[in-house]
């Protein structure tokens, strides 16, 4: 009989115990380092390597930046991904419809959503002239699947008082009506936005369409005739001024009420938006009787060379997402017309109700949209016809413009203003204010000192303080003395620090403008507070005294903001 | 321990890790990462923008399945592109990738791009007869679709609703009133999608050239007759915008009378919007078939090329088979498509042929003349002249 020595038994045991533990314990190792592996690559895992993600870059018309970037945003958290599980991810970005139309054709954006599809064949003209003959004879198209989720007519938004004493709701109201009303009214003050939005571009062909005499059908040669040209300049002239979009307009109707515009142009949405926030007065949406236009914000995929399947399914993913009954509800409750027609309209609780003041039954009629050769005959007449400009460029240049580069940005902002006005017929000065006040350039047309204003703006040097108050005084007194009420007389003034050093004081400043637009020239002024130091409250008081509007600029905006102040004129 | 029974315990111990961790991998989906398996077949079906939402549907119910020939998984990829855009890339052998399938609108695209492709290749590139034959997956006639309210005012003014009648209220200087219509109503509105853009606009002009003609054989002749044109060119000018081309139907749906007082449109689409319409606008739509007929078969054709092999062919038939079968074809009646299935009954209670017979709708159509479809230098000239005399002016 054998017997076992303890010691080879325990140690047996424990080889036994290791090989047994590591036979566990190596698969397992391996299945961990592998989970690992699959999280990093995964999609699930794409939060940590980013680089998977899909990121389609959509650019939008500023009129629904709310709604917009609020549903891109949903969209984000959604959880998108693409059939190869790779995340997907939507980059909004706002620019107006020219700049839209350049983005997509330098392939910056893979989708565009602008206010109307009215745009889309004069992308694709221009996509087609640009890639050559080829392109042109074979048709090709930049403007490849198009989606609508959520629409909106173009109104006359009217006070309602206005809307009562020009014959509603008994009567149909036009265009024709508005028309007639600001050439026999002094006192009426109406505005639409420029021609690179939907409700500008309509305003503007209702008024060549009634200036030929024709509902429909118009032509090149009927934009472009002398009766045409001279109405619409008639009726331009009573505009008070132009705007820089929808959103700003309403936004002012918002703070200012009635004492702002009798009337504007934007989508009906803006009208119930307004409506739901006003707490005194109301606006109500007029549908032209002629007829209108639709904004129906298509989201379109670009047909861009190189366009990948990806990309493809990121831009699907989104139109289902904006097609969703979430987005849709999410739409009616914003005010726009939801693209699902089984939401209703008038289902309890909708914006759509007379004390919104508007009518979901209307509109009955639009107006006939002309080939992208007419629009471009219309905006270009426009530029030509429509009420010009007399405006001063009033710019600090004391020592403190030199910290940070300030002067250097604010060169190229008052630049970019320059370049931004396309007609020579406009007239620009420009006075600067440190110490002392100086006419650099005299006011003159931009066809004559384009060039002169340009480089008098490229050679503004920094030092001395800050007579603001005398600035805006002297070019308020040069506009006066011009006596020119043809033109919109205005004034952009920016400074960014503290008055100092002027004779002129505020309450005696705001008297004057006061007076002088009452009994002389209306001069509207514009006021950019540059960065921090500046006395925003000063210059609040300025604008608000000529009914213009002060603004925020930092190092950042200062150029987007003098852009944005062109669209005025 | 005996030997046996560390025999034993080793074996239990490795049968339960290696079934641990094929089970963890599984879980985690990463076993077909370790072992080499079979390839997916990917099947890209480029689909015309009329029927893509049912294809698509299709599809997403068919790789739910998980579909398998010969072991290897099958994946169904839909790509829209309307019939003409495809078309131009076809001619123009811009079509990157290759799709395995296309369904355009019409089977005489197919045949337009068979015979570009003959030249080159000096064969079919989509087969008309044999086991990869082009077919039909369901079908849409054009018919009229006018609302109610403007519908019984042209009827009562002219009669039948026919081109002649459409283009009589459009050349009416007075418009609407003129005709015994709303003056609110402004001047009579034609939808017509943009024909660059659409073939159904393609389709119309030509169901409108054979009304005019009263034939149903159209030639370069005919339509670059002045006199035609010219009737066209009114026709054309009743349209409100051209801007958007692919979405006629929802153009009237979306934007109601506004827009479009009535359009000849798609029977499938005009069936689907009438619901919508009727919450949206409370003017319900009327159908009315044309007497020159014209309609779209949605052709299902496999390249035949050597840019897919042949397993990815027989995969793409395995779609067809499955969008061909009764239950898939009663998906296409519930979006107002004839199936090509006859085992589905269209006039079932439910169909919306069935609930929108109060409207016009008719499952059978009587009295009607079929269009051919025209040359490919018809369509051209067609297109040119669009072109130059519309989009241009």
């Amino acid at each position: 009989m054998s017997t076992r020595n303890p010691n080879t038994t325990s140690s047996n045991r424990l080889w036994t115990c290791l090989i047994v533990s590591a036979l566990l314990l190596v698969p397992l190792l391996c299945l961990g380092a592998w989970l690992g592996y699959k999280a990093l690559i995964s999609p699930e895992g794409a939060s940590i390597v980013t680089e998977g993600d899909v990121t389609l870059r959509v650019g939008y018309t500023p009129e629904k930046e709310t709604a917009f970037r609020e549903i891109v945003s949903r969209f984000n958290g959604s959880g998108a991904k693409t059939l190869q599980g790779r995340s997907v991810r939507v980059e909004a970005v706002s620019m107006d419809a020219e700049r839209m139309m350049a983005a997509a054709l330098a392939g910056e954006v893979q989708a565009i959503s602008p206010d109307s599809a009215v745009w889309l064949t004069q992308l694709d003209a221009s996509w087609r002239a640009q890639q050559g003959l080829a392109a042109l004879q074979a048709g090709t198209s930049l403007v490849g699947e198009t989606t609508r989720y959520a629409i909106s007519p173009v109104v006359i938004a009217m006070w309602e008082d206005v809307a009562h004493s020009m014959g509603a709701p008994d009567r149909s109201i036009g265009w024709s009506d508005l028309m007639d009303r600001a050439r026999s009214d002094p006192g009426f003050r109406w505005s639409h936005p420029s021609t690179n939005t939907a409700s500008g571009l309509l305003a503007t062909l209702a008024m060549f369409y009634a200036g030929s005499g024709k509902t429909r059908g118009l032509t090149q040669e009927d934009a472009q005739a002398e009766e045409t040209l001279a109405y619409v300049s008639a009726v331009e002239k009573t505009v008070r001024y132009y705007g820089e979009g929808e959103l700003a307009v309403i936004q002012r109707a918002l703070t200012d009420g009635p004492k702002f515009l009798d009337a504007f142009v934007v989508q009906e949405q803006l009208v119930i938006y307004h409506n739901r926030q006003a707490s005194g007065h109301r606006l109500v949406a007029v549908y032209p009787r002629e007829g209108t236009l639709w904004q129906d914000h298509p989201l379109v995929l670009l047909e861009q060379p190189g366009l990948t399947s990806d990309l493809r399914q990121a831009h699907a993913a989104l139109r289902d997402y904006l097609l969703s009954a979430d987005a849709q509800q999410f739409f009616l409750e914003q005010g726009y017309r939801p693209a699902d027609l089984s939401v209703r309209l008038d289902a309890p609780g909708t914006p759509f109700t007379s004390a919104n003041g508007v009518d979901p039954s209307q509109p009955q009629t639009t107006l006939q949209i002309p080939s992208s050769a007419v629009i471009a005959v219309v905006r270009e007449a426009w530029a030509y016809t429509k009420r010009q400009t007399n405006v001063y460029l009033v710019s600090d240049t004391s020592g403190s413009m030199a910290d940070d580069n300030k002067i250097g940005l604010a060169r190229q902002a008052m630049q970019t203003f320059v370049q931004q006005i396309p007609s020579d017929q406009e007239r620009v000065g420009l006075l600067t204010f440190a110490s002392e006040v100086q006419e650099v350039v005299p006011l003159g047309e931009l066809g004559s000192n384009r060039a002169v204003l340009d480089g008098a703006i490229a050679n503004l040097a920094a030092r001395g303080n800050t007579a603001l108050l005398d600035a805006v005084y002297a070019a308020y007194v040069k506009l006066q003395d011009l006596k020119d009420t043809e033109r919109i007389n205005a004034i952009v003034v920016m400074t960014d620090g503290r008055e100092n050093r002027s004779r002129m004081q505020l309450t005696d400043l705001v008297r004057r403008i006061q007076a002088g637009n009452a009994g002389g020239v209306p001069v509207v002024i514009f006021c950019i507070a540059y960065g921090e130091d500046a006395d925003m409250q000063m210059l609040r008081t300025i604008a608000e005294a000529s009914g213009g509007q002060a603004r925020e600029g930092s190092l950042e905006t200062i150029q987007e903001l003098y852009k944005l102040l062109s669209t005025y004129f | 321990m005996k030997r046996t029974q560390l025999v034993f315990l080793v074996v239990i111990v490795l049968a339960v890790v290696v079934v641990g961790v094929s089970y963890l991998l599984r879980q985690s989906g990463g076993i077909d990462n370790l072992v080499e398996g079979p390839q997916t077949l990917e099947v890209r079906v480029v689909t015309c923008l009329p029927v893509e939402p049912f294809v698509r549907e299709a599809a997403r119910a068919f790789n739910a399945q998980s579909p398998k020939l010969e072991g290897n998984p099958i994946h169904v990829e839909v790509i829209p592109m309307d019939g003409l855009t495809a078309l131009g890339q076809w001619e123009r052998e811009e079509m990157a990738p290759i799709p395995t399938v296309w369904i355009p609108d019409s089977r005489y695209l197919v045949e337009l791009v068979n015979a570009a492709y003959k030249e080159k290749r000096g064969r079919d590139v989509f087969l008309t007869d044999g086991e990869y034959r082009t077919r039909p997956i369901a079908t849409s006639l054009f018919s009229w679709g006018i609302y109610s309210s403007r519908a019984k005012v042209l009827e009562a003014k002219y009669g039948d609703i026919n081109w002649r009648v459409i283009h009589d209220a459009a050349i009416a200087k007075g418009g609407w009133p003129e005709l015994g219509g709303q003056p609110d109503w402004g001047y009579f509105k034609l939808v017509v999608p943009n024909p660059q853009r659409n073939v159904a606009g393609l389709a119309a002009m030509i169901a409108a050239a054979g009304e005019y003609y009263d034939k149903t054989d159209i030639t370069v002749a005919d339509v670059t007759d002045p006199a035609f044109q010219a009737w066209l060119k009114e026709l054309m000018g009743a349209v409100t915008d051209f801007s958007i081309g692919s979405y006629s139907v929802e153009n009237l749906a979306l934007f109601g009378y506004s827009a479009g007082d009535g359009g000849q449109l798609m029977e499938s689409e005009l069936l689907v919007n009438m619901a919508g319409i009727q919450t949206r606008w409370a003017d319900p739509l009327v159908i009315v078939y044309p007497e020159y007929l014209t309609w779209f078969d949605f052709p299902f054709s496999v390249w035949m090329g050597e840019e897919t092999t042949a397993l990815e062919k027989n995969a793409a038939l395995e779609f067809q088979k499955y969008l061909l079968s009764a239950e898939v074809q009663k998906q296409a009646l519930q979006r107002g498509l004839r199936p090509a299935n006859l085992e589905v009954d269209i006039t079932a209670p439910d169909s919306l042929f069935a609930r929108w017979q109060p409207q016009g709708a008719v499952t059978v159509v009587s009295r009607t003349t079929r269009m051919r479809w025209p040359s490919r230098d018809v369509l051209q000239t067609l297109l040119r002249w669009f072109e130059l005399n519309v989009a241009q002016q």
